[in-house]
């Protein structure tokens, strides 16, 4: 009993530190680990052999591989040669230059890591929107939401997915074949909506179309090698990933492997590519792994699972629906990552109680990545092109966010409900 | 010296103007760089045409590293600050003042400027008045100038 108040305690103060912003995620994830193990060892619940075994290594190794194959493209000037020629080839049409920015933004994303893309992209976004005298709003929105929207798509689009993925053992395939039809249709919901909230700004006459002409999305592209070795690679991983069981391989390997290829392949300095990798996610995932860790070994999640395996009696669909929209409003104010985390040994749990699980799997899925549309902090996407605005004369601001965002948010989570109750059988 | 080559009739103006007062009088005496003086006409501070014009580039030209793939701005070109950004005071775009004494050395002044990339710098009294101003020409050929008295390489 000690270990289940203690654990819940250490667990409840590191979540408070993450979401009050009081002290940053990886610092407060890492402090928040530490302390568990060292009070698991003295009250005896929690071991260090117990909290290493936690660290789930094929998310870790899904990620690192992802990231450092990003790592090595980012340089090239790939992302920015993508918008520029998508740019150009809108001729300066506000709708098709939203549809053209959002699906590349979306394709790449959903393969690559959506903040990268952004993060790319969105500078590019901000000056074809300056040289045409448009608005840039409604595409930097547009292209966080649309990514967002898409990276539900794939088993490596969102690091939600990633995480689903190793613990329920979907494959990519299953993404493939229940996630992207869902992510297809709630993705052109989304496009419409957001042309209907945006029609004024997408109705404006764009001038200087001339300057748009002349860009040379070629001379955007600094290393035309380097970028078509990593598209190769790539491209090679997604198809090893299709054959992930056939081949009997974890995608953490296939992830690993493409990226040992492209490093051995391009010889890029090692340093400065390894800068990049964002070591504090790495981390904070671990860090994430070995706390709930300690939440199981002290026996919190089977009491909770105990208290919501009360919900059997409940329909399936229903408990379905009830987890989707939890998890989305709760994405929408806070990191999905650490929701999704805390909520897999939930399901496991629930599993474990006899309940059938494979629809909850799915309902996570969706409300984890369609949630995070809701508010300007719900993803890190959202962050991002609302902190590019800023240098703009056109901030995005809470307020904005409010009125355009969040009933794409509504619009896309009621979709993919009614296609879940809809297809519920696929599903289960 | 500095004060053997500095220019002893300096443009300069008030830290109560306005920037749009500052863009006048760049424009009418037809410099690039103001020093900023407070009622006592001691120097606060500094700005530089670069200053001024930071009000008119684009967005993206922070956020990307190379331009390479445009050639024409477009509707930049043509995009003007609004006129609360010019009605504002000069001391809200000024950047602290870097300054020589007018018994400084030359190749010391030379090498402020290069550290701070100035292409002008302000010359001060010992009770901070601005006394005068010199540019990297000025400076620049003052040492130069010097190299008349190097002797030829003996054969």
């Amino acid at each position: 009993m000690t270990g289940v108040i203690l654990s819940s305690l250490i667990f409840l103060l590191t979540l408070y530190l993450i979401f009050s912003e009081k002290l940053n995620r990886t610092i407060a994830s890492i402090a928040g680990a530490v302390l568990m193990v060292g009070v698991g060892l003295i009250f005896g619940f929690y071991s260090e052999s117990q909290a290493l075994a936690t660290v789930d290594f094929n998310t870790i190794g899904l990620l690192l591989g992802m990231m450092i194959i990003v790592s090595i493209l980012e340089p090239t000037g790939f992302f920015q040669y993508l918008a520029v020629l998508v740019g150009k080839r809108s001729k300066g049409n506000p709708v098709l230059l939203l549809v053209l920015l959002g699906t590349i933004t979306t394709v790449v994303s959903m393969f690559l890591d959506n903040v990268t893309t952004v993060v790319l992209i969105a500078p590019v976004t901000i000056l074809i929107c300056e040289i045409v005298g448009l608005n840039p709003q409604p595409y930097l929105m547009g292209e966080a939401i649309l990514s967002d929207t898409g990276g539900v798509a794939t088993l490596i689009g969102d690091p939600p997915n990633i995480l689903i993925g190793s613990a329920s053992g979907l494959s990519f395939v299953d993404f493939l074949t229940h996630s992207l039809p869902i992510v297809i249709v709630v993705w052109l919901v989304a496009l419409l909506l957001l042309r209907i909230l945006f029609r004024k700004d997408l109705a404006k006459t764009p001038t200087n179309l001339d300057a748009l002409a002349e860009l040379n999305p070629k001379n955007a592209l600094n290393d035309r090698k380097t970028a078509i070795k990593v598209i190769c690679v790539v491209g090679f991983a997604i198809v090893a990933f299709l054959l992930e069981e056939v081949l009997g391989i974890r995608p953490a390997l296939v992830a690993l492997g493409a990226a040992a290829i492209t490093l051995v392949w391009v010889r890029p300095p090692i340093q400065e590519t390894l800068k990049r990798i964002q070591w504090d996610v790495l981390l904070f995932f671990a860090a994430l792994f070995v706390l709930i860790g300690g939440l199981q070994a002290a026996g919190v999640m089977q009491d909770l699972a105990g208290l919501i395996a009360q919900a059997k009696d409940l329909p399936p669909v229903l408990l379905g629906l009830i987890l989707l929209w939890t998890v989305a409003i709760l994405s929408a104010f806070i990191d999905n990552v650490p929701v999704t985390i805390a909520l897999i040994p939930v399901i496991q749990g629930l599993g474990t109680a006899g309940i059938p699980v494979a629809p909850l799997w799915w309902a996570l899925v969706f409300g984890a990545g369609f949630g995070g549309n809701g508010t300007i902090i719900g993803s890190t996407a959202n962050i991002v092109v609302a902190s590019l605005s800023e240098k703009t004369h056109m901030p995005i601001t809470p307020k904005i966010w409010n009125k355009r965002g969040l009933p794409v948010m509504l619009a896309t989570c009621f979709m993919a409900s009614i296609l879940y109750v809809v297809f519920f059988a696929f599903f289960n | 010296m500095v004060r053997n080559c500095m220019k002893r009739n300096v443009v300069s103006i008030q830290s109560t103007a306005t920037i749009r007062e500052a863009a006048d009088k760049m424009v009418d005496r037809h410099v690039g760089f103001l020093p900023v003086l407070d009622h006592e006409n001691k120097i606060i501070g500094m700005v530089g045409l670069p200053d001024l014009l930071t009000l008119e580039l684009p967005a993206f030209f922070n956020l990307l590293e190379d331009l390479d793939f445009m050639s024409d701005f477009g509707a930049v070109e043509t995009t003007r600050p609004a006129p609360a950004q010019v009605d504002a005071l000069i001391t809200s775009l000024m950047q602290p003042a870097i300054t020589v004494f007018e018994d400084s050395g030359l190749l010391y002044a030379y090498g402020l400027m290069l550290k701070h990339n100035l292409s002008d710098i302000p010359v001060i009294s010992e009770n901070e008045h601005l006394v005068g101003m010199v540019s990297r020409v000025d400076i620049g050929t003052a040492i130069l100038s010097s190299w008349k008295e190097i002797g030829t390489t003996n054969p």
